[in-house]
């Protein structure tokens, strides 16, 4: 369904602080694939979300969605079929709206925004029990604005407008790190209802080792710009948490330190 | 007592007529979060396509009208130079209302009947009595020009426009495109996670924002009775010290519309200038008092920004 064939990717090119961080750099996802990336800050993960979504071009390479090339689309059209979850919990949503505003905006994705009534009354009910399945009483105040919503209510609050219209590619990144221990458990398992309800094709990445063990059929550990780990199905199941750890720590001693 | 009550009655008058230009800069600068300088070009561009139409007889409302079309036209240039050939904001605004002086002089000598080449040729487009304006046609006339010196008629015609402007402008902003518009000047990736295009709602941002002072334009040509070259002069700061002169003052009246702050904010701001001026400061010293006015307000406005903070453009 997905496809990253032989990606370059340079940062601050021609510049003393050259980088390159993905080279002959390849992988793919089956429809109705739950994939899980893990790996330290920096290997790359946010930047391969943002070559997927088209946030940033590739210097060299391809990207195939369901056999099509787009790897020059803009990321507005991707967005067509396309739902994600930023790092950031300020990116998912407008703070100047108020939750109501953002989840009619994101109800009508696939429409026109014309001169119709912008925020439909009749789909409020609707909006409020969407909002009650994250549990953290966001659905008693519809009509504040998000910007004074905690980092982690922002990020549930993404999570549900992201999954509004029909996609068929989810992308999480890192979507339950801001959040508290009981809000990550509730949000992970909303997250799991919702890609196995819609059969969505997911790709998570998270540095919760136990959430990346515990959920999805593959799991890919990355680290400066590679592979290094790809399990899948039975061989995943397998895992355990030490090997994981232990290929941190491999990871580690090779940088040495 | 006269002269106290005539000089309420301009900074009325000019405090409505100048509040559709400061609605203008609320959708671009507070909702788009780009400073527009278009404006000095567009508001002469309103009032030379005012100008031009009602001295052929055209009724002045579709004058208007066409008026809010052609100052869209030319911020949407700014949009696009913006949107598709990533020129800054500012220089967008200069590029363009630099393009348009030479714009508003051709056309305003064509309308005068002058040749461009020409080394007297008239500038400045009168408008007569003879010429319709929304004060000397119905409905306006229906009412007394002048009661004691407060000039009624022209009161109530330009806060009659400024309403219609702020009941459109409200009726949009609640609309999909309204509400889109606001989600670009905050998030605009927000914006492209919905499959649409934002720099689209930007050029139709700074459309609006600029047909409405080319609006503005049209309305200071029917009051000063003229369209001339360097009325787009200090147009910015106008719009801009009223929008935010508005949103401080009235910032913690609870339900209130943006729309409504920056008309109050434009009646303010005029009656500063008219308060200067009953105090026998010379129209000379007007720009700079304009200019301190507008620094106060900045300060004011930059506390609030401060507390509100902004989202981050990831
Ligand atoms: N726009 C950019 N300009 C320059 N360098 C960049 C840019 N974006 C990413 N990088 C670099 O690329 C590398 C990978 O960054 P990336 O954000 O993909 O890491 P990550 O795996 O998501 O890390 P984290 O776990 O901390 O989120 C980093 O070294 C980063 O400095
Ligand atoms: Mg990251």
């Amino acid at each position: 369904m997905l496809e990253l064939k032989n990606i370059k990717k340079i940062f601050n090119i021609g510049t003393p602080d050259e980088t390159v961080l993905f080279d002959h750099f390849d992988f793919t996802m089956r429809e109705g694939d739950f994939v899980s990336i893990i790996g330290s800050n920096g290997s790359g993960k946010t930047t391969l979300l943002n070559l997927i979504c088209g946030s940033a071009y590739p210097d060299e390479g391809a990207v195939l969605f369901k056999g099509r090339d787009i790897t020059r689309l803009s990321e507005y059209k991707r967005a067509r079929y396309i739902g994600r979850v930023f790092q950031d919990p300020k990116a998912g949503t407008c703070s100047d709206l108020t939750i109501l505003e953002n989840m009619a905006l994101a109800d009508h994705k696939h429409g026109r925004y014309g001169l119709g009534v912008g925020v439909n009354r009749r789909h409020i009910d609707r909006y409020r029990s969407l909002l009650e399945t994250c549990d953290m009483g966001l659905e008693n105040r519809m009509n504040v604005k998000v910007g004074s919503l905690s980092g982690g209510q922002r990020q549930a609050l993404a999570l549900v407008i992201a999954n509004m219209s029909d996609i068929e590619l989810l992308i999480l990144d890192e979507h339950t790190a801001a959040l508290d221990p009981r809000s990550g458990e509730i949000i992970m398992h909303l997250t799991e209802k919702l890609v196995r309800q819609r059969n969505l094709t997911t790709l998570m990445v998270t540095h919760n080792l136990r959430y990346a063990l515990a959920y999805g059929e593959r799991l890919v550990m990355m680290h400066e710009g590679t592979i290094i780990l790809d399990k899948n199905g039975e061989e995943k199941r397998r895992t355990k948490m030490d090997d994981l750890l232990d290929t941190f720590n491999e990871i580690s001693i090779e940088r040495g330190n | 007592m006269l002269s106290f009550f005539s000089s309420c009655s301009v900074f009325l008058e000019d405090g409505f007529m100048y509040a559709i230009l400061a609605m203008g800069y609320y959708v671009s600068y507070t909702i788009l979060d780009f400073p527009d300088l278009t404006v000095e070009g567009t508001v002469l561009s309103g009032g030379v396509t005012y100008a031009m139409l009602a001295r052929a007889g055209i009724s002045p409302w579709i004058a208007i009208l066409a008026a809010l079309f052609a100052g869209a036209f030319f911020g949407a240039i700014t949009g696009i130079l913006h949107v598709k050939l990533h020129i800054r904001p500012l220089l967008c605004g200069i590029l363009v209302s630099t393009a348009l002086i030479s714009v508003n002089l051709v056309v305003s000598v064509l309308v005068m009947g002058g040749n461009i080449r020409g080394e007297d040729a008239l500038t400045t487009i009168p408008v007569g009595r003879a010429v319709p304006t929304i004060l000397n046609t119905y409905p306006a006339r229906w009412l007394p020009n002048d009661i004691g010196g407060f000039h009624v008629r022209k009161i109530v015609a330009f806060f009659a426009v400024a309403l219609l402007f702020k009941i459109l402008l409200d009726l949009f902003l609640k609309t999909k495109a309204g509400l889109l518009l606001r989600a670009v000047g905050s998030n605009q990736q927000f914006v492209s996670m919905l499959a649409q295009n934002p720099g689209v709602s930007k050029i139709i941002g700074l459309a609006l924002g600029n047909g409405f002072a080319a609006v503005s334009g049209a309305l200071i040509v029917q009051s000063r009775g003229n369209a001339n070259q360097g009325m787009g002069l200090g147009m910015i700061v106008i719009g801009l010290a009223s929008l935010i002169i508005g949103v401080s003052i009235l910032k913690n009246v609870r339900r209130i519309k943006p729309s409504t702050m920056v008309i109050i904010g434009s009646v303010i701001y005029q009656a500063c200038l008219a308060a200067a001026a009953m105090l026998g400061v010379p129209t000379a010293y007007n720009k700079l008092i304009m200019a301190v006015l507008f620094t106060t307000a900045l300060v004011f406005s930059d506390r609030i920004k401060h507390q509100k903070g902004k989202d981050a453009h990831a």
